[in-house]
């Protein structure tokens, strides 16, 4: 899988960051790679109640429950009928500054890369169909357009208002 | 922090203990001032500190404590009576000893806060209270060592002592001639010193202690004096035989031989002084000794290991389910009650007395009285209340603010409260009690209550409700735990409270609790807290609603009936039972998640204790019993109403932990009084 990774650390580099990309429905996108943790397999996964459909169901990560995030929710992406694919890429981010485990459903996991940064475009305002919030920069690679996801912004957990008065 | 502390820390960490203790013995004698067994304790917590203190170059704490001990040193002998005054100046003197740990070991700093004019202002108030000069850098004037000794008219009793230190003795601080002068002041003794483990000259280590000793000692006055005598040595390195009582003496007083200075020592009876017939005492530290001290994290270390260990042990019985071995079955089940005794017992380790934080606020209520003029007492009821050393952590800053509120801003003046016609001695309560899976804290005033007025206004102001809401007085009241409410400017014009209640709030949230509130204008205001009894491991029942597994922790659970089908097919909208002659409100777990119902299900309903009603929860099915671990749930789900956190099942899943009073409450609410 790692093709293009001289070595690991090298996300760390001037200029340029290692990358994990994975595909949802055709689109690529990309994650720091410095942060992924690992990549499983689907689990038996457990439907929390009145849980924000972001993230809907809890897993049991070699005894670590990790709550499972559908990014194409908080992208505006409407989830495939087809799940068989699935594949899921555990990352730590960090949460009200606790570092937290999550598990991003992704229909099937490409390659780590390494882009530079000066090939990191910002988001055209128009004509994008994910809300810039979510979204580092994008970056082509051959034909390929890659999606830089914004780790800060897109696990941030929603305040839900029930923490107010009922 | 690994492995060890450094003996610093060590002391560190006892003195404030000590020094907590020492508070509580000091306001336990303003109650009762006669009380030996006080004074006593108060005069070893002070030599305890003094000594512990210098061994680790605390001069100016040993010093400043020396005299202190002084004047309980003549208490104890009947020179000194415990007084108010006293008390006071203890008081202080204890939080100048407080200050002199935070400054450390420092020399400069040490000499300096010597000199200073409130240390000699303390020694002098001490000095002042006993009506006599104390003894300037004498620790111990012959006719000042009486000790707590055994019941009045038990007479001398010989006491063979052995007395072997260890040979790093010497340069931990000890020196053997001052323990044998104050063992001389007990009675009359006879040292014999064994030389034998004296190396010859040319490896002989000076600064090692190769001396034992063998001593003979007569004396009135216990055990328990001769123990504080040896207070710093080395466990082991004493032993205390009993050889029972003086020759030529049948009880009485003024044996020969014994010196006449004992003989005018006042006995004070104690029960701890009872002289230890069978020789076993190990020294100085024997009735301590039973109790370990450990750090921590070592007990949650423990209590995660355990953990594992019982998720672990699910699946073993799970796997020996599907085998239906009996060699298997049986080893699973044997495993079971082994790891069911060893979680009781790492849990209890782990439970404290709520009493231990009560303990501080004696002093709190103390001083916020005095400080604001007003008349307060404090009442305390089920200390010995039990609850998880983390809750017990945690639960000290938000009690300690609650208190405050209710001195500071619930009680009113003593002219207000006589204008009221109230006595014009306020009472705060703070009352611990267990009820079933929780610990219920309620802290109590009899002041003028919360303002609903000033809280509604307030509201508004911070748009927490419409100008023109409709809200009852009593849910009006729950709103100065908002955040809203806590700023400073609230604490003059409320004449409620809500400084920082938001915080409270907050800290019992993150235990899993909760926290309400009720006022009677004019009467008072009650704050409850409701605390789970323990964070790591409870009973529970497992539960089957569509196709999930949902955990009810077994204290709530009261009883599981069968959901008749009648009942079941109704759909008139009216969910209430009847269960031997009582209604019982119930409500479909299923609908209150927005799950399809399993139609070939067998609904059963568990009937759950919420605030103090039963309520149905309409289930598909029970599984059976079960051992949760608790896991916290991450930031996306702590805040759902009605789940209490999520563990792991013995087949690996994951299964989530409900909060039956919660989920009860939550929306779509079921209202408790349709029954009533």
């Amino acid at each position: 899988m790692v093709t293009h990774a001289p070595q690991a650390s090298a996300s760390s580099r001037e200029g340029s960051s290692l990358v994990l990309t994975f595909s949802l429905q055709g689109e690529t996108f990309a994650h720091d790679v410095a942060r992924v943790h690992e990549i499983i397999d689907p689990l038996p996964m457990t439907r929390v109640p009145r849980a924000d459909p972001f993230v809907p169901c809890l897993i049991n990560v070699r005894g670590a429950i990790v709550p499972v995030v559908d990014v194409q929710t908080r992208l505006g992406m409407r989830r495939a009928a087809d799940e068989k694919a699935m594949r899921l890429v555990v990352i730590e981010v960090p949460i009200d500054d606790e570092a937290t485990k999550v598990a991003m459903i992704v229909d099937g996991v490409n390659e780590v890369i390494e882009i530079d940064g000066s090939a990191i475009a910002e988001i055209p305002e128009l004509g994008s169909r994910w809300p810039a919030d979510f979204i580092r920069g994008i970056a082509l690679r051959g034909d390929e357009l890659v999606v830089l996801l914004n780790t800060e912004t897109l696990f941030r957990p929603r305040r839900s208002p029930a923490r107010t008065l009922n | 922090m690994s492995a060890g502390q450094s003996p610093i820390d060590t002391f560190l960490s006892e003195a404030a203990e000590i020094l907590e203790s020492l508070e509580g013995h000091l306001l336990e004698l303003e109650a009762a001032p006669d009380d030996s067994e006080r004074i006593g304790a108060v005069f070893r917590n002070l030599r305890t500190l003094k000594g512990s203190g210098e061994m680790f170059g605390f001069s100016a704490l040993a010093h400043f404590v020396h005299r202190f001990e002084n004047a309980y040193d003549a208490v104890r002998a009947g020179r000194a009576r415990v007084t108010p005054g006293l008390i006071d100046v203890s008081l202080r003197a204890r939080d100048h000893i407080a200050r002199l740990i935070e400054i450390g070991t420092d020399p400069v700093e040490n000499a300096r806060i010597e000199r200073a004019p409130e240390a000699r202002t303390l020694v002098e108030a001490i000095d002042a209270c006993l009506g006599a000069p104390g003894g300037a850098g004498d620790s111990s004037s012959p006719a000042g060592r009486a000790t707590p000794g055994q019941p009045a008219g038990a007479g001398p009793r010989r006491y063979e002592l052995t007395f072997a230190p260890g040979l790093d003795a010497l340069r931990n601080g000890m020196r053997p001639a001052m323990l044998f002068d104050e063992l001389a002041m007990l009675g009359q003794t006879e040292i014999a010193c064994f030389t034998d483990e004296v190396p010859c000259l040319d490896e002989l280590d000076p600064t090692a202690c190769h001396l034992a000793w063998k001593i003979r000692l007569t004396t009135d006055r216990g055990r328990a004096a001769i123990e504080d005598v040896f207070i710093f040595a080395d466990d082991g390195a004493v032993t205390i035989g009993d050889a029972g009582p003086a020759e030529g003496t049948d009880g009485g007083a003024g044996a020969a031989g014994v010196p006449a200075a004992t003989t005018q020592m006042r006995t004070i009876p104690s029960a701890s002084a009872a002289p230890d017939p069978d020789g076993r005492g190990a020294g100085a530290g024997a009735a301590r000794t039973e109790s370990v001290r450990v750090q921590s994290f070592r007990l949650d270390q423990l209590m995660d290991q355990l953990g594992e260990l019982v998720i672990a042990q699910a699946r073993l019985n799970r796997i020996a389910d599907q085998m239906r071995e009996p060699g298997l079955t049986g080893v699973a089940e044997e495993i079971e009650r082994l790891v069911t005794g060893l979680r009781d017992a790492t849990l209890s380790i782990r439970m404290l007395p709520i009493g231990m934080v009560f303990a501080r606020f004696r002093r709190l209520v103390r001083d916020l009285s005095g400080e604001l003029g007003k008349d307060v007492q404090l009442v305390t009821e089920g200390g010995q209340t039990e609850l998880d050393k983390n809750v017990i952590d945690s639960l000290g800053e938000p009690l300690v603010h609650l208190i405050r509120n209710s001195v500071d801003h619930g009680i009113e003046t003593v002219e207000r409260r006589r204008a009221a016609g109230k006595p014009e001695q306020a009472t705060v309560r703070i009352v611990a009690e267990q009820l079933g899976g929780e610990v219920l804290v309620r802290i109590t005033d009899d002041g003028a209550g919360l303002d609903a007025a000033a809280i509604r206004a307030r509201a508004i102001e911070r748009g927490l409700i419409a100008p023109d809401a409709d809200i009852a007085p009593e849910a009006l009241y729950q709103l100065i735990f908002e955040p809203g409410f806590s700023t400073a400017r609230t604490v003059s014009n409320l004449s409620g409270r809500g400084v920082g209640m938001d915080a409270v709030r907050a800290v019992i949230g993150e235990l899993r609790g909760t926290v309400e509130v009720h006022s009677v204008p004019g009467r008072g205001t009650t704050v409850t807290l409701r605390l789970p009894l323990t964070l790591a491991i409870i009973d529970s029942l497992l539960v089957r609603v569509g196709k999930g597994v949902f955990v009810l922790p077994l204290p709530s659970v009261m009883e599981c009936v069968e959901l008749p089908a009648a009942e079941a097919g109704r759909e008139s909208g009216r969910s209430i039972l009847k269960i031997r002659d009582q209604l019982v409100p119930f409500v479909e777990v299923g609908h209150l998640f927005g799950f399809e119902t399993d139609p070939a299900r067998e609904a059963r309903i568990v009937i759950i204790a919420a605030e103090g009603k039963r309520v149905g929860l309409v289930v598909d099915d029970i599984i059976g019993q079960h051992q949760t671990v608790i896991k916290s749930l991450s930031a996306y789900h702590r805040d759902i109403a009605g789940l209490a956190g999520a563990t792991i099942l013995g087949d690996g899943s994951v299964a989530l932990i409900l909060d039956p009073p919660a989920l009860v409450k939550s929306n779509p609410p079921i209202s408790l009084e349709a029954a009533w």
